[in-house]
């Protein structure tokens, strides 16, 4: 119990309470139960004792000289055994320990110190050893509509497990660490272990998933990237650093999406890195008309067709149109680009101007 | 149970000079059924996201009841959603996904379970309590995502294209079953579609958008047959209503209109509203649906004054029904909707009658119906 918690029962009982540890036996030898109970009370030669707590064989009391009557014992043993029903570590304790490792993580990512170990200092580190899968999540609620840590951490152990941990970094964005027993759970009864396909769809699953309810409970929109599990106390600062990149990485080449995932922008790291001027001068040379994508018809065509792996009939149904309007929107732009998307050259250049553009226009 | 209001509404995203959605002013009837249709891009999602509390409001309010949410968070809302990309979460069985919701508001086991139970028979699904999402179909997906909205027996549903995933046939299965399920539970229901037969069968009122402005909202039927302006007649409707731009002109004490391969007579009622409007000489743009126009030899005979002649390039019969593709009418093919029975075949030339009383003129330039507006 806390100093000004004290102090305010001291006020309430209007008598010194003393904080004690005592052992069951002791307990059991003054005239208490053989297996005490948090908020059973003993009448012992100093005063009344209460038990605030029970470790073991050893017992956190309060003593008190003020005479109770059985009823106010009652009452009090009540409150007490209530307060215990909390896990041992209070929320404040784990985002007070939570925010350290975070604040060591964003220190190591700033360092660039990609393989440093999570330290003995830090509280959390026993709780890293075990295979996890994190989740990168960046809120861009308004801060008065943003979760605060008890809320966050609440719902998202309602929503993975009870095994995850919560950690704050950077101001709207945290880490999210869930064990990866999470992806045996999503196997089909009598199916085999998942694949290291299998495994991405669950979590990318598990990642809408997730988008789901963070916006469904709190609205405004964020974004999440996941990766596939680690082992955290050796590779916390190389996952953030892969996670931030792909939901920069993300949101630059594909505004509007929400859930990226870092399997699926391996194109776009080595498009960012390009140097401006190489990336202008690809994009002037290529481009037989300059004002093909200003069409958003063309782009939304185009991003739907790649990302149905140039499958005709997927993308004219995904798009809701016609397949013979679709064919007619790629001979327009074989006609005005002089590329055939439906040729796996062609497709690539135009998949890598498309992603270029759309990083030229943002700008 | 509450209705559900918008009044003068607005969503401007930043950086961008126009609005997604403007001066949006509806007003939902509790327990009504309301379809949100239009084009890609129309503003009809972003209406039913602000409504969700997934956007936030530029301008305007929204009530849910009586009360204004615009600064309510999407979980005190007591709304419930149900989207194209329905992510069930993997790990969890049905029954847990369906729980889901309920046991982050910490209700009482026994009552998470009878609500469970009760919407898995009411979606047939309760065989598939135990399956985990992976070894579900499209179909009971789907389901399993209605289910986790119903639960929650929420004062409001909002679907966004729930049924988009599905192939035809088992859309058209669920479109009826939610239809039903909507009608037993009660509930208001605001759903977003593209498809203007989903929104024709399933809608109590339905509401088309276009470039973020309500073009028009009222009953299936009234919107067929009274559309308030061009967009709303070609877009609902399949095949879309026939367009035909030409000149209106007196003669002989009548009115007619005239275009290629186009003589035909207005009736009198329609010519007297278009005389004082002043429409008489200038170009319009006349709107025909597929079927009013006639081939029935008792309906040409009927009809001497609203005979068209036209060859048929194409004809679809389906059965019931066939679909003639006419040429030799105005500049673009026009479509026949007549008797699957009937002998028409491509190439033919064929006449038919013009069911006058069913036309629809439009303002060439401000496109709006002229015979629906005083």
């Amino acid at each position: 119990m806390n100093k000004t918690r004290l102090q305010q029962l001291e006020q309430l009982l209007e008598a010194p309470v003393v904080p004690k540890t005592v052992t069951a036996a002791e307990w059991e030898r003054e005239g208490g139960k053989r297996n005490p109970e948090v908020g059973d009370t003993l009448h012992a030669k100093q005063g009344v004792r209460i038990i605030t707590r029970v470790n073991g064989t050893e017992l956190q009391v309060l003593e008190t000289a003020a005479s109770l009557t059985p009823l106010e014992e009652r009452l009090l043993g009540y409150v007490l055994q209530h307060n215990n029903a909390k896990p041992v570590s209070s929320s404040s304790d784990l985002e007070r320990q939570a925010r350290r490792l975070g604040e060591w993580i964003q220190q190591s990512v700033t360092a660039g110190e990609w393989r440093a170990e999570v330290p003995d200092r830090m509280e959390l580190r026993n709780r890293l050893f075990d295979g996890m899968v994190p989740f990168l999540l960046l809120c861009e609620q308004l801060d008065d509509k943003e979760p605060n840590y008890n809320e966050l951490e609440k719902t998202i152990r309602t929503y993975i497990s009870d095994e995850t941990l919560l950690v704050p970094l950077r101001e709207h964005e945290w880490l999210i660490l869930s064990t990866d027993r999470v992806l045996t759970e999503a196997e089909a009864d009598g199916d085999e272990a998942l694949g290291h396909e299998e495994t991405k769809e669950v979590l990318a699953s598990l990642a809408e998933g997730l988008h789901q309810l963070v916006t469904g409970e709190w609205g405004g929109e964020c974004h999440i990237a996941v990766g596939e599990p680690i082992v955290p106390s050796e590779n916390v600062v190389r996952i953030v650093g892969t996670l931030r990149e792909t939901i920069f990485l993300g949101r630059k080449f594909h505004v509007g999406m929400q859930v990226h995932l870092p399997w699926l922008v391996h194109l776009e790291r080595l498009l960012s890195g390009i140097p401006e001027q190489v990336r202008s001068r690809f994009v002037e040379e290529m481009m037989g008309r300059p004002d093909l994508f200003t069409d958003s018809e063309t782009i939304s065509t185009l991003d739907a067709f790649f990302s149905m792996d140039c499958n005709v009939s997927e993308t004219a149904k995904k798009l809701f149109i016609h397949r013979n309007t679709l064919l007619y929107r790629l001979d327009k732009i074989k006609h005005e680009a002089g590329l055939d998307v439906r040729s796996f050259n062609d497709a690539v250049l135009v998949r890598i101007l498309l992603l270029l553009y759309k990083v030229t226009k943002r700008k | 149970m509450a209705g559900v209001r918008l009044e003068h509404v607005f969503k401007k995203y930043a950086g961008s000079d126009k609005a997604s959605v403007t001066d949006f002013n509806l007003d939902i009837q509790d327990k009504e059924f309301l379809v949100l249709v239009g084009p890609s891009g129309c503003g009809k999602s972003t209406t039913l996201r602000m409504i969700a509390g997934l956007e936030e409001i530029s301008e305007g309010k929204l009530y849910i009841g009586d009360r204004v949410v615009n600064d309510v968070a999407p979980k005190d809302r007591d709304i419930a959603m149900v989207f194209q990309s329905y992510a069930l979460y993997p790990h969890m069985n049905v029954y847990q996904n369906m729980a889901f919701g309920l046991k982050l508001r910490k209700f009482r086991k026994d009552e998470i379970d009878r609500r469970v139970r009760e919407a898995a028979r009411t979606l047939e699904i309760e065989h598939l309590l135990d399956r985990k999402p992976k070894a579900l179909s499209g179909g009971q997906r789907q389901r399993v995502a209605l289910g986790r909205a119903i639960v929650r027996e929420p004062q409001v549903f909002l679907m966004d294209e729930p049924l988009s995933n599905l192939d035809a046939k088992l859309r058209t299965q669920m479109r009826a079953n939610i239809s039903k399920l909507m009608k037993r539970l009660e509930t208001t229901c605001i759903y977003v579609t593209h498809d203007q037969t989903e929104a024709m069968t399933m809608g109590d009122r339905i509401v088309v958008m276009k470039d973020g402005y309500i073009q028009q909202a009222a009953t299936p039927d009234v919107l067929y047959n009274h559309p308030t302006n061009l967009f709303v007649a070609g877009f609902i409707g399949a095949p879309a209503m026939n367009f035909i731009t030409g000149q209106l002109v007196e003669e002989g004490g009548s009115v007619r209109f005239r275009a290629t391969g186009f003589n035909l007579e207005i009736p009198e009622g329609k010519a007297k509203s278009l005389r004082a409007k002043g429409y008489i000489g200038k170009e319009i743009i006349l709107g025909i649906r597929p079927e009013d126009l006639h081939d029935e030899p008792v309906f040409i005979e009927g009809s001497p004054n609203s005979i068209v002649n036209a060859s048929i390039e194409v004809s679809e019969n389906l059965g019931h029904e066939a679909l003639l593709y006419l040429t030799g009418l105005g500049k673009d093919n026009i479509i026949a909707r007549v008797d699957g029975r009937s002998a028409l075949r491509e190439g033919q030339n064929v006449k038919l009658a013009v069911d006058m009383n069913k036309i629809h003129v439009f303002d060439k330039d401000t496109e709006d119906n002229v015979l629906e507006h005083e």
